[in-house]
């Protein structure tokens, strides 16, 4: 009780609009111990169809706990994993994986020239850096697709196109997905899986 | 014709032959995009370019945010609210949190607040006991239930393409009872699928169906209002040539539809405005895509179309401002200038390099929309060049005359009271 008076007291002294740092990284980090032995010990998957988490944006991280969570994001395995987690914990696990090292080296993927210009292209045409951003690391809501895996970015995009999982944004993802075929989806994961940005 | 400057890029790549050989007249249809929409697979996926649309570089990154992923928590948005200014004598304040996605309200006959939501798929109910208010999600899994109505006994959903109505809904609360659906006849796309419902006395229910992009030739069954008989499933066209309204009300003075309307993107920061229109004659033209804000015919579509034709606005709200939900005033707790005010929820831009709206507005009108008059009446919810603590987007007036306002990103409503 004591402890509840003194935080909202000390909430009170706080200026208007100073989004209070709530997020808890080492308690997030506790509660990611379940995590661990699919997404890797440092948020890196070693796992075919297990996307890498460190560094991903939190808001995107606490968007997918938060459709899992409800089941508008029906994965068998994830669904009964965070089923229990509290909003605070939502907001602890986004805070602990982004504040994780980011991946950059190329998981699992064999680099192809060819490919990744295709993908680029196709890339560019859909307007995927509108959201994602130049360097493909994301922006709050909008994931970090840089260097992820490959087979991982393949599932994802084919979800999407199929309305198999939920988007943040309004369907942002679902509609461009929608018009890709299976082999610019597989172009377009080989473009971001093998990403090197542009150098300075 | 700057915006063109991409569009101009592609057309360079096609083969010079058969660009050539194009009549001109070819050649300015192409320029339009036509969309097919007598397929099916139109209405599964829309065009995306309700949200990207002709940008230029210059515009890019101007996405739709995404707001937190749960709810702000209490002591957090109490701090919040320190950001709001209001006329004196008035204030603000939390009247129910943790509501993740908080859309259009409705009162029960008993005392219960009924809430629809955007993305959640949640419907809630909000009731109070001796001032403990507590919150309880009814109904899950629906299609963008955001708007929501209640009437005889019944609340009425809206998810996208199925107007459902829900008996005896406050005595059902713990477990509400199967839908009846009550009229269907409407597209199942989501791109501005979602939707706003206003009864009147005669028991119509007003339903709003936006385009499925930002700017086009509509099909014809979209781009409009009607209004629907709950008794029988009939249907009217009320407007015509209406983008995205979410939000409108009946005028208590004359029982006339009145509605909010938010006007394409991609033009430029400062143009066109979004509208406050009133309805006064059935079937009535309200100008898209021929004709922005009353006199800005649109610079590819107009196609000819002089924006005399067709009815102008009220009152122009401005750009990117995003009026959403909106309500006459009849209480007797506000001083008595306010009475029959319209209160308008601006849920503030997206497709703007700095947000505007996110605030309420009050419009102050005759009956017959001459002499309009608007200031704003609460702000403060933008806190940066382009971020958020909170968007409102729904105006309700509680019994006691306070007002309530939902607000779809910190996921709360809030109850703006005055005292002398």
């Amino acid at each position: 009780m004591r402890r509840t008076i003194l935080l909202l007291a000390a909430i009170a002294s706080l200026p208007a609009g100073f989004a209070l740092a709530a997020a808890d990284v080492a308690a997030g980090q506790e509660k990611a111990r379940t995590c661990v032995g699919c997404h890797g010990e440092t948020g890196v998957s070693p796992n075919p169809g297990i996307p890498s988490l460190a560094g991903q944006q939190d808001q995107f991280i606490q968007w997918q706990l938060v459709f899992f969570r409800s089941g508008r994001r029906p994965n068998p395995l994830m669904v009964p994993i965070v089923a229990g987690l509290t909003d605070e914990d939502v907001r602890n696990l986004g805070a602990y994986y982004h504040s994780l090292p980011y991946n950059t080296t190329i998981l699992d993927s064999k680099p192809d020239a060819a490919l990744a210009a295709k993908g680029k292209a196709i890339a560019a045409q859909h307007g995927c850096a509108n959201c994602h951003t130049d360097t493909f690391r994301g922006e709050r809501a909008a994931a970090a697709i840089a260097d992820q895996r490959e087979d991982y970015l393949v599932k994802a995009l084919t979800d999407y196109r199929s309305a198999a999982r939920p988007s943040v944004g309004v369907a942002a993802m679902t509609e461009a997905a929608a018009g890709l075929t299976d082999d610019e989806i597989v172009a377009v994961a080989h473009y971001l899986a093998t990403f090197e940005p542009p150098r300075e | 014709m700057t915006s063109r400057s991409r569009r101009s890029s592609l057309f360079a790549a096609l083969p010079l032959l058969a660009a050539a050989a194009l009549p001109l007249t070819a050649a300015s249809a192409a320029d339009l995009k036509s969309y097919d929409s007598s397929k099916p697979s139109f209405w599964a996926h829309p065009p995306p370019d309700w949200f990207l649309g002709d940008e230029t570089d210059a515009q890019k990154g101007l996405a739709p945010p995404v707001g937190p992923a749960t709810p702000t928590p209490a002591a957090e948005l109490q701090n919040d609210l320190k950001l709001i200014k209001l006329p004196p004598g008035f204030k603000i304040e939390i009247y129910a949190s943790g509501i993740p996605e908080a859309r259009q309200m409705a009162w029960g006959a008993n005392g219960t607040l009924f809430v629809g939501s955007f993305n959640a798929t949640n419907v809630y109910a909000v009731t109070d006991e001796e001032g403990k208010r507590s919150v309880k999600t009814i109904l899950k899994g629906l299609n963008m239930p955001t708007g929501i109505a209640y009437r005889d006994g019944a609340l009425y959903v809206i998810a996208i393409n199925k107007l459902l109505r829900y008996d005896n809904a406050e005595a059902s609360l713990d477990k509400m009872p199967e839908p009846v659906v009550v009229y269907d006849d409407m597209p199942p796309y989501v791109a501005h699928g979602w939707k706003y419902l206003v009864t009147d006395k005669n028991g119509w229910v007003y339903i709003p169906f936006g385009p499925p992009f930002n700017i086009g030739i509509p099909p014809t069954s979209v781009s409009q209002i009607r209004h629907v008989d709950l008794k029988t499933g009939l249907a009217e066209t009320v407007a015509l040539g209406v983008r995205n309204s979410v939000g409108g009300a009946i005028d208590p003075r004359t029982g006339d539809y009145w509605f909010s309307e938010n006007a394409r993107d991609w033009l430029s920061d400062d143009t066109p405005s979004d509208k406050l229109n009133h309805v006064t004659r059935l079937g009535e033209h309200f100008g898209y895509p021929y004709c922005h804000q009353g006199d800005i015919p649109d610079p590819k579509f107009a196609m000819g179309h002089k924006c005399s034709e067709f009815t102008p606005p009220v009152v122009n709200l401005g750009a990117h401002v995003a009026p959403l939900g909106m309500k006459f005033y009849t209480g007797s707790q506000f001083p008595a200038e306010y009475q029959n005010n319209i209160f308008i929820a601006e849920h503030g831009s997206w497709n703007r390099h700095t947000y505007q709206g996110g605030r309420i507005e009050r419009v102050i009108v005759d009956p017959d929309g001459k002499n309009a008059k608007q200031e704003v009446f609460a702000s403060g919810w933008i806190t940066g060049q382009r971020d958020y603590f909170g968007r409102p987007d729904d105006i309700l007036e509680a019994p006691d005359g306070s007002l309530l306002v939902s607000d779809d990103w910190a996921g709360a409503i809030y109850r703006i009271s005055y005292s002398k």
